[in-house]
């Protein structure tokens, strides 16, 4: 390796690692922050058989669902200004990486929901408990440890489709990455860098995942599988 | 006490119910007993409502009222009256055993937690389960978490308790821990309507007990009549085979 590649390589990789951390990272935070709320609420309205508004949460996660992540990045920034609505680049990602994963998230937390046996349900039907009680006190607290690795799943591609976000004007690490390899002619070693900084990110979310569910597990207090019981 | 009238009920247009007449008086045992299928659980799921009936009318508590027309504020206001034991225990996974006893007082009725606390330590200490207060129901054998689902449907003093075969998912060597609290607070003078195949607690606890078939109430009396001297044919058979 030349010296002068070398040289690019460790002068750039802070340069492209910045804007990672200012950048990549909240809007990552950011949008899975929306996609939460919103596939929750989604899920919600689902399960609670709310007969119009179910089928308009069909509908928006068929959309959403249906069309590719890129187009409506660009719907979203280039197309909602003719209607007269016009947001920043980074809103305009949020909005778009929020609302896509909304929709993702909302079939994992739809199947978490479900997952949980009737009979618990009833249970605290039986002891007086009325329907949003027995959502947030029985049913939602077990159903997140269940959705919760695919949570982290969808997170962590998330993370790396936020490199779309360069072709909507904001500086994020790729945006950087390519404007650097263009100004030196060495795309190779930078991309593989910006690749090299976008692993370490995942792998740190890696850990993260797995802090958490040991978390998880030790809270739950082994309860999980019921068919595991302890004759004391 | 509780009454209910002309309960019909059917499943994709098969009679499940097909005109039960039913009535519970304050402190009675009354077992119910009928072959598989015959429409037991059926019957405590519409008088709970957990299952709706398609016809029928009901006297409990301040309600005297068409099944079928029922509220759902006025099925939660019966339910605060009323417990239910499941044949499949479904304590909730995630409470220790102490919080599923105090979930129904201080969460559906805004109790007080430190009286809820004396509450559930005294419920628990009748079913036997206070040295387990801090497990949860995935640490517990199925007996013990009978126990417990007892001890939360009795919590909030309900002034009927129905049970659905509550020994039935359990091995034998543990129903006998289960029928001996259910023999206790029969003896307290709790008003419960036992759906059972244990033959020999209904003939020692039960002060009434109703046969039913295909959906019909064949037979009724108390234990000694039933089983000693059942009129109807369809009685005698099954209390032979069983
Ligand atoms: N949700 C349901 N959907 C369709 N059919 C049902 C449903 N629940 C019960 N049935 C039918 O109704 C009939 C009576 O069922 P039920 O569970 O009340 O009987 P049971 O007397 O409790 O029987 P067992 O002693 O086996 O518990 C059965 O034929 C059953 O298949
Ligand atoms: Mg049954």
């Amino acid at each position: 390796m030349s010296s002068r590649l070398i040289e690019i390589l460790t002068s750039s990789f802070f340069k492209i690692l910045i804007p990672g951390i200012k950048i990549t990272i909240p809007l990552t935070v950011l949008s899975f922050a929306v996609s939460l709320v919103l596939g929750l609420l989604l899920a919600l309205v689902q399960v609670a058989e709310l007969r119009f508004i179910k089928d308009i949460a069909r509908f928006y996660i068929w959309i959403f669902r249906g069309t590719p992540l890129i187009v409506q990045l660009f719907i979203i920034f280039f197309g909602l200004p003719s209607l007269g609505i016009t947001l920043e680049a980074f809103p305009s990602a949020v909005m778009a990486f929020g609302m896509n994963l909304g929709a993702y998230n909302a079939e994992v937390f739809r199947a978490a929901i479900l997952a949980i046996p009737k009979g618990q349900m009833e249970a605290a039907y039986m002891i007086g408990l009325n329907y949003p009680m027995t959502m947030m006190r029985v049913v939602l607290p077990q159903s997140f440890p269940i959705a919760f690795p695919s949570l982290f799943n969808n997170l962590i591609g998330l993370l790396k489709d936020t490199s779309l976000a360069s072709s909507i004007t904001v500086i994020e690490l790729f945006t950087t990455a390519q404007q650097i390899a263009a100004r030196t002619y060495e795309p190779f070693a930078l991309y593989c860098e910006a690749a090299l900084i976008y692993l370490i990110f995942s792998t740190a979310l890696t850990w993260l995942q797995d802090w958490i569910e040991r978390k998880l597990k030790w809270k739950s207090g082994g309860s999980e599988d019921a068919g595991n019981q302890r004759t004391a | 006490m509780l009454e209910i009238k002309g309960l019909h009920k059917s499943f994709a247009n098969t009679g499940v119910l097909k005109g039960i007449d039913f009535r519970v008086d304050k402190g009675e045992v009354v077992a119910v007993i009928g072959q598989s299928g015959s429409g037991k659980t059926t019957l405590l799921r519409c008088m709970s409502f957990l299952e709706r009936a398609d016809s029928g009318y009901m006297i409990f508590d301040n309600c005297s009222c068409d099944m079928t027309a029922v509220s759902k504020k006025e099925i939660r206001e019966l339910r605060m009256h009323m417990g239910f034991v499941f044949q499949s225990f479904n304590l909730f996974s995630n409470m220790t055993v102490f919080q599923n006893v105090m979930e129904g007082l201080v969460t559906a009725r805004g109790m007080d937690k430190e009286k809820a606390r004396k509450k559930a330590t005294e419920v628990l200490e009748k079913v036997g389960m206070i040295n387990r207060a801090e497990f949860y129901p995935g640490e517990l054998s199925g007996g013990q978490q009978q126990r417990v689902a007892i001890a939360r449907s009795i919590a909030p003093d309900p002034e009927i308790i129905l049970f659905d075969e509550p020994t039935s998912a359990l091995d034998p060597e543990l129903t006998g821990e289960v029928l001996d609290v259910m023999k206790t607070l029969a003896k307290e003078g709790t008003t419960m309507v036992v759906v059972t195949h244990e033959m020999g607690f209904a003939k020692e606890v039960a002060s009434r007990v109703v046969f039913m078939e295909n959906g019909t109430v064949v037979e009724e009396g108390t234990a000694g009549e039933i089983f000693s001297a059942p009129k109807n044919e369809r009685t005698r058979q099954f209390l032979s085979i069983s």
